[in-house]
């Protein structure tokens, strides 16, 4: 559907919704997230992380969507900052 | 010229014209609907790209291995090995729900299922995420991050590091982990604090005979136990140092009472460092870990604790252009019963079909001077893929 129209009942449904007094938490905009990383910092930051661990995976072993959660997994495991893991995914998004 | 040569002449330079203008026309509305199958094709394009970034993931890892184990003092079988899938549900940067079970098929022939561990986490800054739920213990490093098949180099875990020994597997609480930079020489710190429902003590014959340590479902004895893992990172230097240390107590509890019977609580004490450094072809890693809980005096089941302890240190080299893999791990597990004691040397040969599939082959040794007798070695051949 095209965006202009897609907006349009969107933000219908969503009034009706909230005209309703039913409480909702706005779902934000896809595509706006994850924020774009920096790819050289990602490339530094996956050789000096990736390998710590296991043995290194590879950008074209897993899909661009597979990265994301993927790079959240290790933020969790691993410690690495926020900034690292979006720079790592998009470093990884990139080389795939 | 002649009328008729002029006639013709007029009537071809007319015609072209209204050719020229038709086909101009036809040209626009050409353009027209090309704009509109652009406009179609960047929407199509945009939607279809969504996967690449969409608000709500849901995926699958995990990893998988089958084993061949040959004891020197039994006939060497095949083991079911386990499938220990991972579901993981994200949403944006602010949730995701991780979650692992493992699945195998004991020597009797029943299926165990077991939950590694389910966790939510919340991302609450760059440096800081909230892990709440049943989690693999922070402490140390073999537990949460080197004993999935296809990560550790051999095919067993190092004596003392399996289930209910000396460095605790799972806990159930909440912890918070993350990571930061420490100076400018790219040297990072990483972290995890927790706090927990702790272990539960098994008694038998006035000694306690196990710390258990399977991350508990409620904390009946009424005893939460804290700690955590400090790590330093130095990346020039391939280096990695981790000190660890939990605290609290922890009670014997009676299963054959209804309800389970949970003794009054002793004194718990969890101390572990780890390393780990890695000047390519080698990877040489280390962990010392040591359980220890508190005397009770006047306790009806154990007056003593004790102390359950364990180290390794493994040296691992790549050759056959990364391909093969030697692998020698060194180790010791002391507890307060002699007769479990061990002392392990592991050898083995690794070839790795990918980064993540890995056929393995190790001879096991396993002493126990202080029992006098030998305990089995064995022969372990494994296939492990993590995917
Ligand atoms: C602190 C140790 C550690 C570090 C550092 C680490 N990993 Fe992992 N990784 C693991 C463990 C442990 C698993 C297995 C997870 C499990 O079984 O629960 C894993 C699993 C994976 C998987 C399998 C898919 C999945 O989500 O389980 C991929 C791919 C992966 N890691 C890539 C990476 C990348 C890329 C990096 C660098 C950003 C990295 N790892 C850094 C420990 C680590």
């Amino acid at each position: 559907m095209k965006t202009k129209t897609r907006h349009f009942f969107y933000s219908m449904g969503l009034a009706l919704l909230l005209g309703s007094g039913i409480p909702t938490v706005q779902a934000e905009e896809t595509g706006s997230y994850p924020p774009k990383g920096d790819p050289a910092r990602g490339a530094r930051a996956w050789a000096d992380n990736c390998t710590r661990c296991h043995n290194l995976r590879e950008a074209p072993e897993l899909r661009d969507d597979q990265w994301i959660t993927t790079s959240f997994h290790m933020r969790v495991r691993a410690g690495l900052t926020g900034q690292e893991t979006r720079d790592i995914i998009t470093f990884m998004q990139m080389s795939n | 010229m002649k009328t008729l040569q002029r006639h013709i002449l007029s009537s071809a330079v007319a015609g072209a014209f209204t050719l020229t203008g038709t086909a101009a026309l036809a040209a626009q509305d050409d353009i027209a609907t090309l704009r509109a199958d652009i406009e179609t094709l960047k929407q199509q394009v945009e939607s279809a790209a969504e996967w690449k970034r969409p608000n709500s993931l849901i995926h699958m890892a995990g990893y998988a291995d089958v084993d061949y184990v040959d004891p020197d003092n039994g006939p060497g079988s095949f083991a079911s090995g386990s499938i220990s899938p991972i579901f993981h549900y994200q949403y944006r940067d602010l949730v995701m729900v991780e979650s692992e079970f493992e699945i195998t098929t004991n020597e009797l022939g029943e299926n165990e299922f077991e939950l590694e561990y389910l966790t939510v986490d919340l991302f609450l800054s760059d440096s800081a995420v909230l892990v709440m739920g049943k989690f693999l213990s922070p402490l140390g490093q073999f537990r949460q991050n080197l004993h999935p098949s296809w990560i550790n180099r051999a095919p067993s875990a190092p004596a003392g590091f399996g289930h209910d020994e000396a460095a605790p597997n799972a806990e159930v609480g909440l912890q918070v982990r993350g990571g930061f930079p420490v100076g400018s020489d790219g040297i990072k710190a990483n972290y995890a604090v927790y706090i927990g429902n702790g272990p539960a003590l098994e008694a038998a014959g006035g000694e306690i005979e196990m710390i258990e340590t399977p991350g508990i479902g409620a904390d009946d004895d009424g005893n939460k136990v804290s700690g955590g893992r400090f790590g330093l990172l130095f990346p020039a230097q391939k280096l990695e140092i981790g000190l660890s240390y939990a605290t609290g107590q922890a009670s014997v509890r009676d299963t054959a009472m209804t309800p389970v019977f949970y003794e009054t609580g002793r004194d718990y004490e969890y101390t572990g460092f780890d390393f780990t450094w890695r000047p390519a072809p080698f990877d040489l890693r280390g962990e010392y870990a040591k359980q220890e809980v508190g005397d009770l005096p006047g306790s009806a089941y154990a007056v003593n604790g004790g102390a359950w302890e364990a180290w390794y240190v493994q040296g691992a080299y790549r050759f056959g252009d990364g391909k093969w893999e030697v692998v020698l791990r060194l180790g010791e597990y002391d507890t307060p019963d002699d007769a479990t004691d061990n002392e392990q040397t592991l050898v083995g040969l690794n070839y790795l079909f990918a980064s993540n599939l890995i056929g393995k082959i190790a001879i096991e040794r396993n002493d126990n001077p202080n029992a006098g007798f030998q305990n089995d070695d064995r022969t372990l051949v494994q296939l492990a893929y993590g995917f």
